[in-house]
C-alpha cells in the first residue's frame, strides 16, 4: 500500500485531470512557466512538420515510381500480345470462309490471352457497317464499352499504330480496384481495324503502396515520439540544474548565505555554478564583514559605556560625599561641589542614554509588557514634572477623552517617552500653556504633547529625531537633556510597533504624538490624535478650563466620563 | 557591634571610595582586589556581608559566589556594570542576595547593605507551619520531620514572609518591598530566582512545589499546612 502522503498528493492531480475545462489555462500556465514544456512542444511541432513533409514526399515518390514501372510493364505486355495477335492474323489466309474466320478470331483471342498478363480483353470493330462475315466484337470479365471512355476510343480509332493508355477504376468481384486500360488497333485482313483493349489490374501495386505508406507513417510517428522523449531527457539534464540554481538563488536572497550550487564537470552549467558560488561567497563575506563591523561598533559603544561606569561610580560617590558636606565650605567651593554633583548626574544620564541607543543599534532591547492605562501614566508623569513646569511658569493642561483602559505596553519606556516629550515642551514652550491629550480608538491609544512655543522650521522638523541634534545651538539649555531623548523615544515607539509623529510651525509651537497599537502588531489606521493640530490657538486652551467636562465622542468603552482635567 | 564588610573589587579607587563611604556610616571594611584570593580572605575574615564585583581578575564573581554559598549563607550583594546581560541572573542564580548597578549613589548602597544586615524582623518567639515544614523563627531554623534544612538568611526571610500570612497571595512587588527593602519598582527577577533557589532546598519535588506555590499572574503563596 502506498504511503498516505502519496495518495493525498495524487488526488488533486486526478481531479485536475478530470476537470477538462481548466486544461487550456493549465497548459497556458505550463507554456509560460516551464522552459522544458515549451521547448519540447516547439521541438515536437517542428519535427512533426519536417517528418510529415518527408513522409508525404516519399509516399508520392514511391507511388509514382510503382505506377510508372507497372505502366511500362503493362504497355510492353500489351504491345507483345497485340503484335502476336497481329502476326496470327497476318499469317492466316482466309478467303471469306466464315468458319475459318471464326476459327482464326478464336485463335487471335487465345493468343491474346496467352501472350498478355491481362484477363480483361475487349475488341470492337471500328467500321460499323454491317457485315455477315466480320468477326464478332468480344469482351471478357466485364470490360464493356461503358468502362472505356469515349475520348480513349476516339484516340484509338484515329491512329492505327499508336498505343494508348488510361487509368481507370475496375470492377473486380464488386470491388473497385485501380487499373490501366491499354488500347490500340488490330488489323484484321478484309475487315479493317478493330479496337483492342487490354485492362490490367493494379491491385497488387496499390497494396504494396499501402504497405509502404503505412510503414512510413508508423516510422514517422515513432520518430516524432522518440525525438520528443530524447529532447525531454536532454532538457531534463539542463533544466534541473537551472531549477536548482533558481532555488539556491531564492534561498540566498532570503538570507541563507551558506547555500551553494553543486559543481559537476567543466561545462557551461558548471561555469554557472562556479560563478554563482563565487558571487555567493563574495556576498556572504561582505555581509559578514558589514555585520562584524557594525557589531564591533556596537560592542565598542557598549564597552565604553560600561568601562566608564566604574570610574563614574567612584566620582559619583565622592561628589555625593563632598556635596553632603558643602555647608562646611566657603560659598565658592560649596557651589563647585553642587555643580560637580549635578554634572556627574547629567553625565550619568548621558551614559545611560548612550547605552540605551547602543542596545537599539544592536537590536537587543526586550519590551517588558504589562497592561497599563496610558491616561493614568500621563497623569503620573505630569505629577512628577509639576515642579519643573512651575519653575518655568508653564501651565500644563490635561485632556483625556479616552485611553483609560489598560493596553499592553512597557510602562517604563512609555513613561520615559512622555517625560521626554513633556520636558522638551516645557523647555521650548516659552512659558505658555502645554496641552497633553490622551485618546484612543479601537486600534490604538495615543498621547499628544502640544506646546505653543517658538516652533521649528520644516527642515528642522525633519532632523528632530537625529542623535545629538538641537534646533538652535545658540539657545541655552535649562533642562539637562542629552540630545538623545527623542531618538530613544522614537526607538521606544517603534519597538512597541507604534509611531512618534511630529508637527511644528514656527510661531505656533509644536505637537508630538505618540501612538501605540492596542493588540501589539503594527499600526494600520491613523492615530486617534492627528499630529497636525489644525487651527488651534493659545486662546482655545483657556476654553478648556481646568475642571470643566468636555463632550467628546469616543469609541473607548471604558471611558464613561469624558473629562478634562487640569494637572496642576 | 559594628558590621564587617568585605569589598571585592579590582578597581582600587572605587574600593577605597566605597570604604570611605562605609566607614562614614560606621561599618568596618576589608578589601580584596584579586578574585582568586577572595574566598580565602572571606574564610579568615568572616565578614558579615560581601560586596562583590562580577568582573574580576583571577576568579569571576559568579564562581566566588558559588564557592562562598557552598559553605555559608552570608549576605552577598553584587556590583555590576551591566544590567541587560545574563550576568545578573547568573549571579543571582549562583546565590547573590541582591545587586546594585553602577553607577550608584552612597545612600542607595548603604540602604541595600543595611537591609541585608538588619536582624530578622520577627524576633518574637514563634513557630510557623508551612506545608510539612516547621519554621522556628527565633532559632532561625527550618525543619522537616526534625531534619533541619539549611537556608541562607534571605531565603529564611522569604519563607517566613510567606508563612506568616498563609492566606495572603504575595505579589513580586510586595516581596521585593518586604524582603529586599525596595520601596520602588525593582527587578522582579530577584524574586523569581530566589524562589527557585528556595524551592530547590525545601520542596520534595521542585517541579511540583507544595511549600511555595505559584499563583499565576499574581505571585506566590504559602502552601497549605499538612
Amino acid at each position: 500500500m502506498p504511503p498516505a502522503r502519496a495518495v493525498a498528493a495524487s488526488r488533486p492531480r486526478l481531479t485536475a485531470w478530470r476537470d477538462w475545462r481548466s486544461w487550456p489555462d493549465s497548459l497556458a500556465n505550463l507554456w509560460r512557466r516551464s522552459l522544458r514544456f515549451r521547448t519540447i512542444l516547439v521541438t515536437l511541432a517542428l519535427t512533426a512538420l519536417a517528418i510529415l513533409v518527408a513522409c508525404i514526399w516519399m509516399a508520392l515518390a514511391v507511388q509514382n515510381n510503382l505506377f510508372q514501372d507497372r505502366k511500362d510493364q503493362v504497355l510492353a505486355d500489351s504491345r507483345r500480345a497485340t503484335d502476336a495477335a497481329q502476326a496470327t492474323l497476318d499469317a492466316a489466309a482466309v478467303q471469306g470462309d466464315s468458319i475459318q474466320i471464326q476459327n482464326l478470331w478464336r485463335g487471335v483471342q487465345d493468343t491474346l490471352a496467352e501472350q498478355s498478363a491481362s484477363d480483361m480483353i475487349a475488341a470492337f470493330r471500328i467500321d460499323r457497317s454491317p457485315s455477315q462475315l466480320a468477326p464478332q466484337n468480344f469482351n471478357t470479365l466485364g470490360l464493356t464499352e461503358e468502362v472505356i471512355s469515349v475520348g480513349m476510343r476516339e484516340a484509338v480509332q484515329s491512329d492505327p499504330e499508336q498505343q494508348w493508355w488510361q487509368s481507370v477504376a475496375l470492377d473486380r468481384a464488386d470491388v473497385q480496384v485501380p487499373g490501366i486500360i491499354v488500347g490500340q488497333q488490330l488489323q484484321v485482313p478484309d475487315f479493317g481495324g478493330y479496337e483492342l483493349y487490354l485492362a490490367y489490374d493494379l491491385g497488387s501495386a496499390s497494396q504494396t503502396l499501402g504497405f509502404v505508406q503505412a510503414t512510413l507513417w508508423i516510422v514517422g510517428i515513432s520518430l516524432v515520439l522518440l525525438i520528443g522523449a530524447i529532447s525531454w531527457f536532454v532538457l531534463r539534464s539542463v533544466t534541473i540544474p537551472i531549477g536548482e540554481a533558481a532555488d539556491t538563488s531564492a534561498k540566498l536572497a532570503s538570507g541563507e548565505l551558506g547555500v551553494r550550487l553543486p559543481v559537476r564537470g567543466e561545462d557551461e552549467l558548471a561555469t554557472l555554478g562556479r560563478s554563482f558560488n563565487a558571487m555567493a561567497d563574495s556576498i556572504e563575506s561582505q555581509i559578514k564583514e558589514l555585520a562584524d563591523l557594525s557589531l564591533v561598533q556596537q560592542r565598542f559603544v557598549s564597552d565604553v559605556s560600561h568601562e566608564l561606569r566604574t570610574p563614574l561610580t567612584t566620582i559619583r560617590l565622592a561628589a555625593d560625599m563632598i556635596n553632603d558636606q558643602r555647608a562646611d565650605f566657603d560659598p565658592a567651593t560649596a557651589r563647585a561641589a553642587e555643580l560637580l554633583n549635578a554634572q556627574v548626574q547629567r553625565f550619568e544620564t548621558l551614559l545611560t542614554d548612550l547605552l540605551e541607543i547602543s542596545r537599539y543599534d544592536a537590536g537587543s532591547v526586550q519590551l517588558e509588557l504589562e497592561p497599563t492605562s496610558l491616561a493614568h501614566l500621563a497623569e503620573d508623569v505630569i505629577g512628577s514634572m509639576h515642579q519643573l513646569a512651575e519653575q518655568h511658569g508653564t501651565d500644563i493642561r490635561f485632556v483625556a477623552p479616552g485611553g483609560y483602559s489598560p493596553v499592553e505596553m512597557d510602562p517604563r519606556r512609555v513613561r520615559r517617552v512622555v517625560r521626554n516629550l513633556l520636558g522638551n515642551a516645557i523647555e521650548h514652550g516659552e512659558g505658555r500653556p502645554i496641552v497633553i491629550t490622551v485618546d484612543s480608538d479601537q486600534q490604538a491609544v495615543a498621547i499628544g504633547v502640544r506646546d505653543f512655543g517658538l516652533g521649528m522650521k520644516p527642515e528642522d522638523v525633519e532632523r528632530v529625531f537625529d542623535r545629538f541634534w538641537r534646533a538652535d545651538p545658540s539657545r541655552t539649555r535649562t533642562i539637562g537633556g542629552t540630545g538623545l531623548g527623542l531618538s530613544i523615544a522614537l526607538g521606544d515607539a517603534r519597538l512597541h510597533g507604534g509611531e512618534l509623529a511630529v508637527w511644528s510651525d514656527p510661531g505656533r509651537g509644536s505637537n508630538f504624538v505618540l501612538t501605540l497599537p492596542r493588540q501589539g502588531g503594527r499600526l494600520t489606521t491613523p492615530s486617534p490624535i492627528p499630529a497636525d493640530p489644525g487651527e488651534d490657538s493659545i486662546a482655545g486652551v483657556d476654553d478648556l478650563g481646568l475642571t470643566q467636562p468636555i463632550e467628546v465622542l469616543t469609541l473607548d468603552s471604558s471611558t464613561d466620563a469624558a473629562t478634562s482635567r487640569g494637572a496642576s | 557591634m559594628t558590621s564587617r564588610i568585605l569589598v571585592v573589587d579590582d578597581d582600587t579607587a572605587l574600593a577605597e571610595m566605597i570604604g570611605i563611604v562605609l566607614r562614614t556610616e560606621g561599618f568596618e571594611t576589608v578589601f580584596c582586589a584579586d578574585g582568586s584570593k577572595a574566598v580565602d580572605i572571606w574564610r579568615t575574615e568572616r565578614p558579615d556581608l560581601i560586596l562583590l564585583d562580577l568582573m574580576l581578575p583571577g576568579m569571576d564573581g559568579i564562581e566566588i559566589c558559588n564557592r562562598v554559598r557552598a559553605e555559608s549563607g552570608v549576605p552577598i550583594i553584587m556590583l555590576t556594570a551591566r544590567t541587560d546581560t545574563a550576568d545578573v541572573v547568573k549571579g543571582l542564580e549562583s546565590g547573590a542576595d541582591d545587586y546594585i548597578v553602577k553607577p550608584f549613589n552612597p545612600k542607595e548602597l548603604v540602604a541595600r547593605i543595611r537591609t541585608r544586615l538588619r536582624p530578622a524582623a520577627q524576633s518574637v518567639n514563634e513557630t510557623l507551619r508551612i506545608g510539612d515544614l516547621t519554621v522556628d523563627v527565633a532559632a532561625h531554623e527550618v525543619r522537616r520531620d526534625d531534619a533541619p534544612i539549611a537556608l541562607t538568611p534571605l531565603e529564611f526571610e522569604l519563607l517566613v514572609a510567606l508563612a506568616s500570612k498563609p492566606q495572603q497571595v504575595f505579589s513580586r512587588e510586595m516581596l521585593l518591598e518586604q524582603v529586599w527593602g525596595y520601596h520602588y519598582k525593582a527587578d522582579t527577577r530577584l524574586v523569581n530566582v530566589h524562589v527557585q533557589r528556595l524551592r530547590a532546598k525545601v520542596e520534595l519535588d521542585p517541579d511540583n512545589p507544595k511549600i511555595v506555590t505559584t499563583v499565576r499572574g499574581v505571585g506566590y503563596r504559602a502552601g497549605a499546612v499538612v
